[in-house]
């Protein structure tokens, strides 16, 4: 029996570990949801499983309802575009940093610095938004069941050509 | 002290786009970036509700949801949990949102994208600051308060109603940095706004009229709430849209009787606050700035106290000038000579021409025409407000009418267009007419009639 073909093509593998923006969101046992910013992300080289980086001291709810269902969606918007995916998984735990991942971590910030920097925003407030001590950095994995456009515009919501 | 919406009112203003998370019924997440995010009171924020999505499916069914802002200028995070209570789709709120929209998509390139259906408003339940770095807020480069303070202190010591206007507009000139500005009036019977002062223009515009409900300043008036909006929108600007709504009716309305409405060419900022008076919107206080997002929610916080204190001068003023000082006698009307100027006026809309050239019409064009009409019958030059408001001539739309403001708009008109007439004020609600030459009178497209 073959694998299944992956749902991200490169092209959106690149994109999600580009200069954008990613918001994680997850919720309770109540279904009350909760969010946080992450700090990166890591897509798998055979592109069925991502990875999203974040502080943990922020996101300690959304830590909290992933050990307890594990569903989350991931929007990844690009700000000069408005270009953006929103990505939903139903395994997602949260997982030790790689070697390497801190690396990928300080390497969005200075993607997202260059990104924003193209629209006005300063260098310094980007760099707080991102900030975070390294042994604070947690990671969360997860095997993307869907990939949806989230554009703005009567498009949002489409499914991306190729996604199941 | 509990964390309330009303500290984080920057964060609202969308330099960085808040995030929102929602939960289907069948417990699955859903993320969206936010366009908008507008503060209603402490307890309470609303966002736009633009497209039927899954944010919309999600909040009808579960309404508990969860929010990102960020503070544009420390980076910190603020985290709101939330609960989804209604929808508004008409109403002060919805029309200030959608002015707000408008801007925000002409900004980002979504004009045509972005439509306004409803005002979703949240109930606040928790607010938590995020742990993270940050930076130090900056001051601000002027005190509202002390701005404010001057300003009421400088309305208090005015005696009429044209040297109220100036305070104000030097006010916001001197104390708040705002140098283009205008103060208009509602016509009392409530479907015009005409300009009484303005400040910052190449013309003054007094005169220009707007319907209520027309733009930033026409909705401000309609709906009562100061709308602010920060990236400007061609939806949202004057200019070609008045001259549409100009009918084809009568003949003095195909002739040329627009006084332009003053503005800047490129606004970056624009913020239109009514003056509320007990019944409604007196008028609207309109600034604007080149800059881009000049006004934040303090500033507008400001604007409203303002153009409340400034309401309440109006409202004292007017209400001195209807209790005339002793009507001193006339004054000899001197006889002027050289060529007569050829006064004619539109009883349709009491329009008034000068040599072919338009000069007022409407209320305070019916003044002007039954005072030259007793000067020229019966040699006066002394008036008083209250005989005005009680001559069936003077079209007066309604006893609240503010009279002395249509007197401030005829004497700046006859000001600016250099007039051989012009009006003088002799003391509390009096005044007096100078005709400094000949005058000739005629009613309606005829001939001359020869006057009196």
């Amino acid at each position: 029996m073959n694998p299944p073909a992956p749902l991200l093509d490169p092209e959106l593998a690149a994109f999600l570990e580009g200069g954008v923006s990613i918001n994680v969101g997850a919720r309770d046992s109540h279904r009350i949801p909760t969010l946080a910013r992450a700090l990166g992300c890591r897509v798998s080289t055979d592109r069925t499983r991502v990875t999203v980086f974040l502080s943990r001291r922020q996101a300690s709810p959304l830590l909290e309802a992933i050990a307890d269902n594990g569903a989350v969606a991931i929007v990844f918007t690009e700000p000069h575009s408005h270009r953006a995916i929103q990505i939903k998984a139903a395994d997602a735990r949260e997982v030790p940093l790689d070697p390497g991942d801190a690396h990928r971590v300080e390497a969005y910030r200075q993607a997202f610095v260059t990104e924003v920097g193209r629209l006005g925003f300063p260098e310094p407030l980007i760099r707080a938004l991102l900030a975070a001590p390294l042994e604070d950095l947690t990671a969360v994995a997860f095997t993307p069941d869907s990939a949806h456009l989230q554009t703005p515009g009567p498009q949002a919501g489409a499914p991306l050509a190729g996604a199941r | 002290m509990k964390l309330r919406a009303d500290a984080l009112r920057d964060c609202m203003d969308g330099a960085v786009p808040g995030v929102l998370c929602t939960c289907s019924a069948d417990g699955i997440p859903n993320v969206a970036q936010l366009s908008q995010v507008q503060y209603v009171d402490p307890d309470h924020v609303a966002l736009s509700y633009q497209f039927f999505n899954h944010t919309r499916r999600n909040v009808l069914a579960n309404p508990r949801v969860a929010m990102i802002l960020v503070h544009p200028w420390t980076a910190r995070q603020y985290r709101f949990s939330m609960e989804y209570l209604r929808t508004e789709t008409s109403g002060p709120l919805f029309e200030c949102m959608r002015a707000k929209l408008a801007g925000i998509a002409s900004h980002t390139g979504m004009s045509g994208v972005f439509r306004l259906l409803g005002s979703d408003v949240y109930r606040v339940l928790e607010i938590e600051a995020l742990p993270g770095e940050s930076l130090p807020a900056p001051a601000r480069d002027l005190c509202l308060l002390a701005a404010l303070r001057a300003c009421s202190e400088a309305f208090s010591a005015c005696g009429d109603l044209a040297a109220l206007l100036e305070a104000a507009l030097d006010g916001l000139a001197r104390h708040f940095d705002l140098h283009h500005a205008m103060v208009l009036l509602l016509d009392a019977a409530g479907d015009r706004l005409y300009t009484v002062a303005s400040r910052g223009y190449e013309a003054s515009g007094v005169g220009a009229e707007i319907p209520v409900g027309q733009g930033i300043i026409g909705v401000a008036a309609r709906e009562g709430v100061p709308i602010r909006i920060g990236h400007m929108t061609s939806e949202y600007t004057y200019g070609r849209a008045i001259r549409e709504t100009v009918g084809q009716g009568v003949l003095a309305d195909r002739l040329e009787t627009e006084i332009p409405l003053p503005g800047l060419a490129a606004p970056g900022s624009q913020l239109a606050v009514p003056i509320q008076g007990p019944a409604g919107p007196l008028g609207v206080l309109f600034m604007e700035s080149p800059a881009e997002l000049r006004f934040t929610y303090d500033d507008e916080d400001a604007a409203v106290v303002f153009a409340s204190h400034l309401g309440t001068a109006i409202r004292l003023l007017q209400a001195d000038a209807e209790v005339p000082d002793e009507l001193l006698p006339s004054a000899e009307p001197s006889v002027a000579g050289g060529r007569p100027v050829v006064v004619r006026h539109y009883t349709e809309n009491d329009s008034v021409f000068l040599d072919g050239e338009y000069l007022i019409k409407g209320v305070a064009g019916s003044i002007l025409w039954a005072l030259l009409r007793d000067h020229l019958a019966l040699g006066r030059t002394d008036f008083t407000n209250r005989e005005l408001r009680l001559d069936p001539r003077v079209r007066l739309p309604d006893v609240s009418d503010n009279l002395e403001a249509r007197l401030v708009l005829l004497g700046r008109r006859l000001e600016e267009r250099g007039a051989c007439i012009r009006l003088q004020k002799t003391g509390r609600g009096r005044f007096r007419l100078q005709v400094g030459c000949p005058l000739e009178l005629a009613d309606g497209p005829g001939k001359v009639a020869t006057p009196g």
